[in-house]
């Protein structure tokens, strides 16, 4: 299909502000009267605040005052509090926050704050807990429980509680074994197919055990936030991925009507996972702001973006997986106990998923567990489950093929979803697939025929090692609202809720109703980012939906203007709307192309007609902060709005396949990635440079899964150890390839009417899998059985020392 | 655990020249502290795990800046930066190790202001301490990482005496392979030291990496002509490429005749409290073809007296390799 | 204006001036976000006292269009290229760029990675950074 605007690279409206400074994130806005507050976080991992004593900090000159728990609704656990006090599960984890005139004399404040706690047991290792005997991180149990309830007021946790579950000693002992912990209770379970009669039918069978360690997000823009209040209005400047979707969760935190809080967040300086919705410390920023009558500036420092930013869940399990003689997949087997933190969930389910969709298994059970630890809380992180699944699983997979004597490649393209593939526990169907073309595609820029006969030996020292992994993660949903104005002058303004999380998917969506329209880019603004801009309600961006779902929601709204643009020129030259076509930014009669007008023309005529054609009507399904917008456009110029009703079946699979091959020094236990090559298979590509980024960018998370990033705590005072950037150990430029090679499969997906699925995790998995395959093929196929694998563990492999397998646990080296 | 940003107030001497600078510093003893880059210095403070009084800015003296040959060999200026050190055409030809081990440090920017004096004084990177937790080495009585349960793996395997950190320096092993010397100004006179003698263990000075006390002065090193000219190797395996620190870094300076190891210097980075200086390899391979051969025979004569702890054992096979490598002269 | 003893760079800049531009993604000088130009080196402004640099000339983004509002090359090239992706690391990226085409006009792609390794993108956009670098000292077209 030709398009005028899909498929062609363009420059996004706020590029130039990033290179030039002027684009302004949270921190960057100053208001007249803004005084700034700082946090104080807990000392100890588990206990209770007994009091305050704020009387020395408040009697310096300037401190204007406290915030504390009492300020906020109660929030039990395990409700993620923005401020605890009854129950306190982290280091680090805010107490209260205290405001004055200048940053220098709030941080001089928080050292003369003296708080009482009052201590309880604490543990680190989710298996620690999980133990007969074991302590528990809250008073009231050690697992997540879902329940049907609402959220605590002033929170977005909803629907958990807290439980308590254990094992014996003798199951917590096989489970870290690598053996599976027979009988013991799980939170969460599934399974299809008859897994046992399956695995009967295998001719290669293996067992392992894994862990994963779970990353801290260390967004480069830590969560601060500005707001203030005017005529009972709360303006709130914060960074979150999303926009309009937060827009009712943001208000009920602040116990405010949605219509009074204007949210404006133009740019966010990264999120990964982690501001998806409005997070709990937007409570204080917002009703400290109101408490002091002033506007407040919440700065948070970047060892407290460790504390309160979330991080991956960490991950350790067992897996039991069969193939037959073919190489066709006929069993997996698996159970998992997630780190949940001190809050947040397990993202187990998520983990099998990427197996049951990667490697569709004729039958399959899964049961998980997520465990609570005294460690930062945890939440979604680029492709939650999956990806980490794919790092640990990509190796293991890599052992069965060789085992039943199948190529790895050509063993992950028999299995690959087809267009009928199916997904987790109900075995739904999926968009579409093409992910055995993904698969050639990919192998053949790779040169993977000739690349697996390359000799592994490249001198005394070095290896090479070739590996191949992909990603998967839903990709699109459906249901949000479209919302573009005409103005009189022929203006097209694409209005969009989505938030700009850096990917530019913004812009991107929009112009799938440029598309429709068939207009000018040029005539086109994209308006977002700012709540008092008349923003329709968009889909949350948990990056990979993006795509998917708002350019089916622009692509039903551009329809709604082509209708109306349509009837208003039946009704100036006559006949019916079908009678009418659009091109070149007129409406004109199909048969005379002379009876027509502008879009300014027909807009100008939509104000005068009134009703539907100027959004003095709307559509009745549309989200009330769509009709906000529309009710404050009345008038303005011809209002296009709907609500993406189109057909959707099946879940939306982005994926993506990526080979990596690397030069692994045997005597440093380091390695040169020196060719990466990937392919996306997300559906039509939208906007190819906006591609590249996105699969780069995720192809960089996974080296920093693979190879460098670690989440430590120290299990005798519960003390993380990487609260810092330099600890964390996110991948520098030096650590990554210094080209990369990804592309899009470029095959449109049926469901969306630009033919686009999102991409933005699995860009992480396949790349992750594929390095972890490769380290493990530099070894001859020794299996780390972990994330992430670093310099030491490859020497101390190599050295036949012994010292790995003590290290089968998280959040630790 | 509160979490600061901003600088604590504190008032900042900007001296021109080095005998004001050490007048400050005398008289302010303790709670004065010496900027050079300024590197090691603002994160102390930003945490609020260390504090002083009053900065001295030493960046204004002209007398500590520049690089100048001597009748035997060079004298760096304590204020030349890492990225001059890398740079200088006389240290890239005859000191070349001192050159490597310098572009390895951290990041361009940190190098582009960070200096040689700096690189060498800095304080140990050991986590638990630079939280502020009040170790032995911070004036407590006890040690987070030497424990069963301790997350110690980029800590020490040698000479521990209660504190297991290690030296983060890159240049200082560097420095000990050329046989640098350091010059120490104070209110009492100028002193000249080995850099051997410059780097201390806990089991010396728990509270000290360097023998500088309040008042004394690094002002510059001299590097002899000895080991002009000879053949180097420097390598430093990191867990990043930048930024972070040596899990072990290797500096060696030998003099090769025909293909034969007359005479060497060999030290480790990141082993122990201070640059290690591996005597036993130096004699073992002295009189010896510099080959694989060579390297090979040596095993684990490196790290065989090590004590590592719970989670770097990994040093030891690492620092084996890395002396295998120095000794054949190819990675 | 009146700037404290131990007041940084970054504070000065940002709170003092309303330069915003220059970024603190960690205050550590372990990221390279507050990157700006000292004399034509790039230093983390995070880690440097104001007063420090108080007979240095100082650059930052906001200082580089010509004077008729032309971008810099950097600037033209890293919007070609779509180098940013979050953009909060793009101030600091395009400073140590900046930095490194003054000292050396026509760099590898090798020595540009070490030139500008001492700034994180947590995006991962390097790929996209060392295209612009090489796109703006005309190594690509």
């Amino acid at each position: 299909m030709t398009y005028m605007h899909i498929g062609k690279d363009f420059t996004p409206p706020d590029v130039e502000g990033k290179v030039t400074g002027a684009a302004r994130y949270a921190e960057d806005f100053k208001k007249d009267g803004m005084v700034f507050a700082r946090l104080l976080g807990s000392p100890i991992p588990a206990g209770r605040v007994v009091s305050i004593d704020a009387s020395a900090a408040l009697a310096i000159p300037g401190v204007l005052g406290i915030f504390t728990a009492d300020d906020l609704p109660p929030a039990p656990p395990p409700s993620n509090p923005a401020l605890a006090k009854e129950w306190v599960t982290y280091i680090g984890q805010p107490i209260l926050a205290v405001a004055a005139e200048s940053d220098h004399l709030a941080e001089e404040a928080l050292s003369k704050i003296v708080v009482e706690y009052q201590r309880r047991p604490f543990v680190v290792d989710p298996l620690d807990t999980l133990t007969e005997g074991g302590p528990d991180p809250y008073p009231n149990g050690n697992t997540l429980i879902r329940n049907a309830g609402e959220a605590a007021a002033g929170t977005t946790a909803s629907g958990t509680d807290v439980g308590r579950v254990k094992w014996s000693i003798d199951q917590v002992a096989a489970f870290r074994a690598g053996r599976e912990p027979v009988g013991a209770q799980f939170g969460d379970e599934w399974s299809y197919g008859d897994v046992a009669a399956r695995f009967a039918e295998c001719s290669t069978v293996i067992e392992e055990p894994f862990v994963t360690i779970g990353q801290p997000h260390h967004s480069l823009e830590s969560r601060t936030g500005m707001a203030y209040w005017e005529n009972g209005k709360c303006y709130f400047h914060g960074s979150l991925q999303s926009h309009t979707v937060g827009h009712d969760a943001l208000s009920a935190m602040l116990e405010i009507d949605p219509a009074n809080l204007v949210f404006i967040n133009e740019n966010t300086g990264g999120g990964f996972g982690s501001k998806i919705f409005p997070y709990p410390m937007m409570a204080v920023t917002g009703r400290f702001a109101r408490k002091l009558n002033r506007p407040v500036q919440l700065r948070i420092t970047r060892a407290e973006e460790f504390y309160i930013g979330s991080a991956r869940s960490g991950m350790q399990g067992w897996i039991k997986i069969g193939l037959k003689d073919d190489g066709r997949v006929g069993a997996v087997d698996v159970a998992i106990v997630n780190d949940a933190g001190s809050g947040g969930g397990g993202s187990a389910s998520s983990s099998a998923e990427h197996i049951s969709i990667m490697f569709q298994p004729e039958a399959m059970r899964f049961r998980g567990l997520a465990m609570y630890t005294n460690t930062t809380p945890r939440g979604a992180q680029r492709g939650p489950g999956q990806n980490e699944m794919a790092a640990v699983l990509a190796p293991m997979i890599d052992k069965a093929a060789n085992l039943a004597g199948v190529d790895r490649v050509a063993m992950r393209r028999l299995n690959a979803p087809r267009m009928d593939g199916k997904i987790g526990a109900r075995q739904g169907g999926i968009s579409s697939s093409y992910m055995p073309e993904a698969i050639d595609k990919a192998a053949q820029m790779f040169n993977w025929d000739q690349k697996r006969s390359l000799p592994r030996e490249i001198s005394a020292t070095k290896v090479r090692g070739i590996g191949v992994g992909q990603g998967f993660h839903t990709a699109g949903s459906n249901g949000y609202d479209g919302l573009i104005r005409i103005a009189p002058d022929g203006t097209i303004y694409l209005h969009t809720g989505v938030g700009n999380l850096g990917t530019y998917s913004y812009a991107g969506v929009v112009r799938a109703a440029a598309e429709a329209l068939q207009c000018d880019w040029d005539n086109c603004v994209v308006v977002h980012g700012h709540g008092d801009l008349n923003l329709p309600h968009s889909t949350y961006q948990g990056g990979s939906n993006t795509m998917f779902t708002e350019t089916r929601s622009s692509h039903v709204a551009a329809l709604d203007v082509i209708q109306k643009l349509k009837e208003i020129a039946a009704a100036e030259f006559g006949g019916a709307a079908d009678d009418y076509s659009i091109g070149g930014e007129r409406v004109f009669r199909t048969s005379d192309s002379s009876k027509g007008m502008s879009y300014g023309e027909a807009a100008q005529k939509a104000i005068a007609m009134g009703g539907k054609y100027s959004g003095m009507e709307y559509p009745d399904d549309i989200h009330r902060t769509t009709v906000r917008s529309v009710q404050a456009m009345q008038g303005t110029g011809l209002i296009g709005v709907a609500k993406d009703t189109l057909p959707r079946s099946g879940a939306v699979p982005g994926m993506a396949i990526a080979f990596c091959e690397i030069e692994l020094d045997k005597e440093t236990g380091k390695f040169d990635i020196v060719d990466y090559t990937a392919v996306a298979e997300c559906g039509t590509v939208v906007h190819p440079k906006g591609l590249r980024q996105a699969m780069n960018g995720g192809g960089i998370w996974g080296f920093g899964m693979a190879g460098f990033e670690r989440h430590v705590y120290d299990p005798q005072n519960g003390l993380p150890a990487n609260v810092g950037l330099y600890q964390s150990k996110p991948p520098t430029y030096l650590d990554v390839p210094v080209h990369m090679n990804t592309a899009g499969n470029d095959m449109p997906d049926p469901q969306s009417p630009v033919g686009a699925r999102g991409i933005g995790e699995p860009a992480q998995g396949c790349a992750v899998a594929a390095l972890m395959s490769a380290i493990a093929d530099a070894l001859d196929g020794h299996l780390f059985n972990r994330t992430p694998v670093t310099a030491d563990m490859i020497i101390n492999h190599v050295a036949q020392n012994g010292f790995n397998t003590g290290n089968l646990k998280t959040n630790t080296f | 655990m509160s979490s600061h940003d901003n600088m604590p107030e504190m008032s900042l001497y900007q001296p021109v020249q080095v005998e004001d600078a050490i007048g400050i510093a005398t008289e302010l003893a303790g709670r004065g502290w010496l900027v050079g880059g300024g590197q090691d210095t603002y994160g102390w403070l930003k945490d609020r795990a260390k504090t002083a009084d009053a900065l001295i800015d030493l960046k204004g003296i002209e007398s500590m800046r520049g690089i100048k040959e001597t009748a035997d060999g060079i004298e760096i200026g304590a204020l030349v930066t890492l990225t001059e050190i890398t740079r200088d055409p006389i240290i890239k030809e005859r000191y070349s190790l001192l050159a490597q081990a310098a572009g390895r440090v951290a990041s361009p920017q940190i190098r582009n202001v960070g200096t040689l004096a700096g690189n060498v004084s800095q304080d140990v990177r050991c986590w638990y301490y630079r939280r502020g937790l009040n170790c032995y080495r911070a004036g407590g009585n006890l040690c987070y990482a030497d424990t069963p349960e301790g997350m110690n793996r980029e800590h020490a395997i040698f000479n521990a005496s209660r504190c297991v950190a290690v030296t983060p320096s890159d240049t200082g092993p560097a420095l000990v392979a050329l046989e640098a010397q350091m010059v120490i100004q104070n209110a009492s006179g100028q002193r000249v030291v080995p850099a051997e003698d410059f780097f201390i263990g806990p089991n010396l000075d728990i509270r000290h990496t360097t023998i500088l006390r309040p008042g004394d002065i690094l002002t510059a090193v001299r590097i002899p002509a000895k080991w002009a000219n000879a053949t180097f190797y420097f390598e430093k395996v990191a867990d990043r490429n930048a930024w972070d620190f040596a899990l072990v870094s290797i500096s060696a300076a030998m003099r090769v005749n025909n293909g034969v190891i007359e005479d060497s210097r060999i030290m480790v980075g990141a082993v122990q409290a201070t640059p290690r200086r591996l005597t036993s390899v130096e004699q073992a391979i002295r009189g010896k073809p510099r080959n694989e051969s060579t390297a090979n025979s040596l095993g684990n004569l490196a790290s065989s007296d090590a004590n590592p702890l719970n989670y770097n054992h990994f040093k030891m096979p690492l620092m084996d390799n890395l002396v295998k490598r120095a000794v054949r002269g190819q990675a | 204006m009146d700037v404290a003893p131990q007041e940084t760079l970054a504070h000065t800049l940002r709170y003092k001036l309303g330069l915003t531009g220059t970024k603190l993604g960690c205050n550590r000088g372990e990221c390279g976000a507050c990157t700006v130009l000292a004399d034509d080196v790039n230093i983390y402004a995070c880690s440097t006292l104001t007063h420090e640099v108080k007979n240095r000339a100082v650059v930052t983004v906001e200082g580089l269009r010509a004077a008729d509002g032309t971008l810099h090359p950097v600037q033209a090239a890293f919007i070609e290229e779509l180098s940013p992706a979050c953009g909060f690391c793009t101030a600091g990226q395009v400073m140590s760029a900046v930095a490194l085409l003054k000292a050396n006009p026509r760099p590898t792609r090798e020595e540009a990675r070490l030139a500008m390794s001492g700034n994180v993108c947590r995006c991962g956009a390097y790929d996209h950074y060392l295209n612009g670098v090489m796109r703006a000292s005309g190594q690509l077209s």
